[in-house]
């Protein structure tokens, strides 16, 4: 590991202050940054530790939203009685995360800002434009089983790992910032990004930024949501595919649905294609089907990664069906 | 080091605590990652990014010149023999002139701070002329391009049995496929090495074979062995990872070069590049049988890929391809098996050993002769159980118990489990609140599985127990000293249960394994306790003659610390009979010896012991999902007899869920010549999730030719579990399946 200097922070704006002007970066709960120092794929000159900054208080908002800290817990999030009750598509997609001990260790912040783990980023030895930006893309022609179907470039395939991402993609969260110039704020659509020919990048975080909060804003359909993910073992394991969904379904007919993907590609996926088709229709399973497909029609898959467009297909499915079965 | 005093109780057929199970639970038993010496410098590796390459030049200055650093080292500065491995001396101690995998040792450094020695061994530059790895195994055979001046052919073994041109009514083929599993154990390799004042070393050190060991140190240090002394560390498990030498060379060169203790601990990444794994494996069968589905003939050629050094690849192909038909009556065989040579990580001894590639592949082919028949499959497999006094493919009788049609039946009797529950955690998928049970289907499958046990083809397979019984605080007591490492699987309490059976005495230590008695073999091929057991029985044996003889007597036993007569008259005490003049005897035992195979038929008496167990699965698939969750298994084995029936319980359920994790997720991708997913992030083991409820039927029929009438125990249910939970997801399914491990990927379909 190359040698750092360390320094808590005293407060947010001296914080913001220093990583502007000398592109060092935020420790949080370090479960991400420190495994991808030791692996020599970051290697900032000085770590300022944010998690002494007041930021971990999660509010539950009178108008039916909530803010959460950026430092907040994982698990301290997952297990919020209020959050539960209006966003438990967030709840369950943080409790599949890692395992228990990353939970409790792991910030919100963190969370949305760790880095994908195809193989080829995080092996120095290999050719990785996200890494080093021109240096071509390994994964394309190697192990990229668990790699993006949905809105790669021909430089990036390189998914986002997050599971809470996908369900803050669901309710329009939007992403609170401390930046040189002031407060900020941008919603997650606007915060995650595809790779196109900027791969290195992996959001849309203005240089320096400090995420300081999220809000879930006040989302009535978001009561009915859910969270699934399918991996390869039981626990403490990433994604190979999850869907994150909303659903009002009245009289068998779909009022609003909300879907997102997780995954599938350099952003978590909303499927807005197969919310179209939905929304009025009636709540069949081939009305679910014909979604995910209009959704899919647009994979690309690459050579070892074509499973995931049934997978992600039949998740659709089983988490629609299942919401319309318990709505009744 | 300390000794081990294993806690009160008793003998053999009970289950007496470990003294080492309180301390591993509660995080305080010392493992070789702990050691520690004053002065202690670390040691670092400098490893191929590889996997096949020239060396055109190193040049060492910078890791020279970083503060801290003590010695830099490249193969130039072995001492002794340059090459060493268990079974041919091919694998240079560090490289010369040119890397054969990647993940290849170039040079070692030692610094003061292990951050340091990092920091210098990156420091060195290595030119490298990179070459095109060579990767398939199958084409490898008779490739022009060679891993070594050799050829590609490690060992090639050909089994013939019968007619070669034997016909059958019903034929059913396959081509089946294993992935490269990794031990996984939890502790990486780690040693620490002291230079002495005799210009000799002693290495503390993690392993399953201390004088395997031994032998390659002092060879490659140039040192006479008796200079080289080695003690047993705590292992953190091993399943055959760590039969080879990693950095037991690498320790003393520093250590002696440096003149200063020198520790080296693995990182998880380095582990995995720094032991050998499972062989992967191709194979193509054929199953020729006739309409009652009584098999007439076996076809089979498999591919073992040994990767670039040979490790123990010659024995393994040996095993897969004797064993290579399953525990079934065959009267003809063509089977040829080879170990080649490759520019993947090298692999060698992994729980199971070669039987484990086979057995998916016959296991999977009696499925399908099953369903060509329209057989139940438990029925084929029972028509062609082997029985005692069948002979196998290599002519060898089947002597004692062999209990297959049996062990069959008994799975198959067994309560089949409850049916799917509502719980989420019942259903594939678990936890991850992935499934509401839409597209789950169940399925249940079956396999049954042989192995050898012990060391084969006529090597001299023996081990040393010394035992001493003496007088201390006015007990009797006993210490028992051999080579033989725990690895986790309770070999010290095993030990221990002996002594006491066999001496009547309740004070036993277990002194820590080193070299400084005789070798006691490698704790692998399920044989540690059948050998090194046998040989502490024996010392025992010797050391009670010389009680009698000292009291004159030859009626009496030894019991609760006293000679007692048949009839159950006290006539000493053994502290009376011991006085100040304690009793020591050492013993070297073998087992009944083996033979080599016929280099062209494959004939010959290759094994000792033949050990069995059946594996009942139940799994439910979320088909839409590609989900498995393995709901039961159900599994019986013949044990002989059950020297710590917790133990053996234990070896079991381990066993099976390191077939389950084989089955359905653990794989090293190997990518050109690389490994993709070097960590226990990408590299999924089973968690407690995963791993279902067991019903374990253990029989003990007793081979009367084994110490106590025991069977090896510690292979036989990885073996068996693998195929029988991939039968039961392609009953769920209907899918081939040819490949484990089956993944997502394979079950959703593209
Ligand atoms: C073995 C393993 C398994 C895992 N499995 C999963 C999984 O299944 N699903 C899943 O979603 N995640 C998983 N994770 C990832 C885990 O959730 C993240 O590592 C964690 O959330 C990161 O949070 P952190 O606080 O530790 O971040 P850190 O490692 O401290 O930081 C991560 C990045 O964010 C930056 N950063 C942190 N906080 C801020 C802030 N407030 N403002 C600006 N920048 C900031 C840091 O500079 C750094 O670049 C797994 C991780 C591991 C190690």
């Amino acid at each position: 590991m190359k040698p750092f200097a360390y320094q808590r922070a005293e407060a947010a704006d001296s914080a913001v202050a220093t990583i502007s002007r000398t592109g060092a970066a935020y420790l949080a709960g370090g479960t991400n940054i420190v495994d991808l120092m030791k692996l020599g794929v970051t290697a900032p000159d000085l770590l300022i530790d944010v998690t002494g900054l007041p930021l971990r208080d999660i509010e539950a908002l009178p108008d039916g939203g909530m803010r959460v800290g950026a430092l907040t817990a994982n698990s301290d999030l997952a297990t919020d009685p209020v959050l539960r009750t209006r966003f438990p598509a967030v709840a369950l997609a943080l409790l599949s995360g890692a395992s228990a001990q990353l939970r409790n260790r792991a910030t919100i912040g963190g969370n949305l800002l760790q880095r994908t783990r195809c193989r080829y980023f995080v092996d120095v030895t290999k050719s990785c434009n996200k890494r080093r930006p021109g240096a071509g893309c390994a994964a394309r022609e190697g192990e990229h089983t668990d790699l993006a179907i949905l809105g790669a470039s021909e430089q990036c395939v390189a998914t986002n790992p997050s599971d809470l991402a996908v369900a803050l993609a669901l309710v329009d969260a939007r992403v609170e910032l401390l930046t040189e110039g002031g407060p900020a704020s941008m919603s997650v659509h606007e915060f995650f990004r595809l790779p196109g020919d900027r791969p290195e990048r992996d959001t849309n975080l203005p240089p320096g930024a400090l995420i300081t909060a999220v809000v879930l804003p006040a989302t009535p359909i978001a009561r009915m949501s859910t969270y699934r993910k399918v991996r390869d073992r039981s626990s403490f394991a990433f994604a190979a595919g999850s869907v994150a969904a909303a659903l009002d379904v009245r009289d068998g007919v779909v009022q609003d649905v909300r879907l997102a993907y997780g995954a599938v590609a350099h952003r978590p996926w909303r499927a807005y294609a197969a919310e179209r088709s939905l929304r009025g229709a009636p709540a069949t399973v081939d009305n679910f089907e014909r979604a995910a497909d209009e959704e899919l029609a647009a994979a690309k898959p690459l050579r070892d990664n074509g499973y995931k467009v049934p997978l992600i297909r039949n998740l659709t499915v089983g988490v629609l069906r299942g919401m319309t079965e318990a709505s009744w | 080091m300390s000794t081990t005093t294993v806690g009160a109780g008793a003998g053999i057929g009970t289950s007496p605590l470990r003294p080492d199970g309180t301390l591993k639970v509660t995080g305080e038993f010392a493992f070789s990652s702990d050691l520690w010496a004053d002065r202690m410098l670390w040691g670092a590796t400098l490893r191929s990014p590889h996997p096949r390459a020239r060396i055109v030049g190193i040049d060492l200055t910078g890791a020279v010149a970083t503060t801290g650093v003590h010695a830099v080292l490249t193969a130039e500065d072995v001492p002794g023999k340059k090459l060493y491995g268990l079974e041919h001396a091919d694998q240079p101690v560090l490289a010369m002139g040119q890397v054969r995998y990647a993940g290849e040792p170039v040079a070692i450094v030692a610094a003061d701070h292990p951050e340091t020695a990092r920091r210098a061994a990156a420091a060195i530059v290595v030119e490298y002329e990179v070459l095109p790895p060579i990767t398939d195994p199958v084409a490898a055979i008779d490739a022009e391009e060679t891993v070594h001046d050799r050829g590609n052919l490690l060992r090639h073994v050909p089994i013939r049995k019968g007619s070669l041109e034997a016909t059958a009514p019903v034929v059913v083929t396959g081509e089946y496929e294993v992935g490269m599993q990794d031990q996984a154990f939890l502790g990486p390799e780690s040693g620490l090495a002291i230079p002495a004042e005799d210009g000799g070393v002693d290495l503390f050190i993690a392993t399953q074979w201390l004088h395997g060991d031994l032998g390659q140190v002092a060879d490659c240090l140039g040192l006479p062995p008796s200079k080289v002394r080695l003690s047993l560390a705590g292992v953190g498990g091993a399943f055959g990872g760590r039969e080879d030498v990693s950095m037991q060379v690498h320790a003393c060169m520093l250590a002696l070069h440096t003149g200063r203790p020198v520790k080296m601990v693995y990182s998880r990444e380095e582990s995995f590049h720094g032991h050998v794994h499972r062989h992967p494996a191709r194979m193509w069968y054929e199953h020729g049988a006739d309409l009652d589905g009584r098999l007439v003939y076996v076809k089979a050629r498999i591919v073992l890929d040994g990767g670039a050094y040979a490790s123990t690849s010659m024995a393994v192909v040996a095993n897969a391809t004797t064993l290579g038909v399953g525990p079934y009556k065959v009267p003809n065989v063509v089977v040829d098996g080879y170990a080649v040579y490759t520019n993947n990580p090298p692999c060698g001894a992994m729980r199971g050993f070669g039987a484990v590639q086979a057995c998916f592949a016959y296991e999977s082919q009696m499925d399908k002769l099953a369903a060509a028949l329209g057989l139940d499959p438990v029925d084929v497999r029972v028509r062609n159980a082997l029985e005692p006094g069948d002979t196998m493919p290599t002519g060898q009788v089947v002597h004692g118990p062999a209990p297959v049609a049996d062990l069959l039946d008994r799975v198959r009797a067994a309560a089949p489990p409850a049916q799917r529950g509502d719980d989420l955690r019942e259903l594939p998928g678990g936890v991850a609140n992935t499934t509401h049970g839409e597209g789950v289907r169940r399925g249940v499958g079956y396999g049954i599985g042989i192995k050898n046990v012990g060391f084969s083809e006529g090597f001299d397979d023996y081990s040393t127990a010394r035992v001493r019984l003496e007088v201390v605080g006015g007990e009797p007591a006993a210490v028992v000293h051999t080579a033989a490492a725990e690895v986790g699987q309770g070999l010290v309490t095993i030990q221990a249960q002996i002594v006491r059976t066999e001496l009547g005495v309740e004070q036993v230590t277990v002194a820590t394994a080193d070299t400084t008695v005789g070798s006691a073999g490698s704790s692998s091929a399920s044989r540690q306790t059948y050998v090194t057991g046998g040989a502490v029985k024996a010392a025992c044996e010797a050391v009670r003659a010389a009680v009698l003889r000292r009291a004159g007597r030859d009626d009496v036993t030894l019991r609760g610390g006293r000679l007692v007569t048949e009839g159950g008259e006290v006539v000493a005490d053994l502290v009376d009979v011991l006085g100040d003049r304690p009793i020591e005897e050492t013993v070297e035992w073998r087992h009944k010896p083996t033979h080599p195979l016929d280099p062209r038929t494959g004939q010959g008496d290759a094994h000792v012991q033949y050990a069995f167990a059946a594996h009942r699965a139940t799994v439910d698939v979320d088909v839409e999902l590609g989900l498995v969750r393995v709901v039961e298994i159900a599994t019986a084995q013949d044990v002989g007899r059950a020297l710590h029936p917790q133990s053996v319980r234990g070896q079991i359920a381990g066993g099976t869920a390191q077939g389950l994790g084989l089955a359905v997720m653990e794989e090293i991708q190997v990518v050109d010549g690389l490994i993709r997913n070097p960590s226990f992030t990408d590299y999924l083991i089973p968690t407690i999730l995963d791993v279902p409820p067991m019903r374990i039927d253990v029989l003990e029929l007793g081979d009367p030719s084994a110490p106590y009438g025991l069977r090896g125990v510690g292979e036989p249910p990885t073996i068996s579990s693998t195929p029988a939970i991939v039968a039961a997801i392609r009953a769920a399914t209907g899918l081939a399946l040819n490949r484990v491990p089956v993944r997502p990927e394979h079950l959703t379909g593209t």
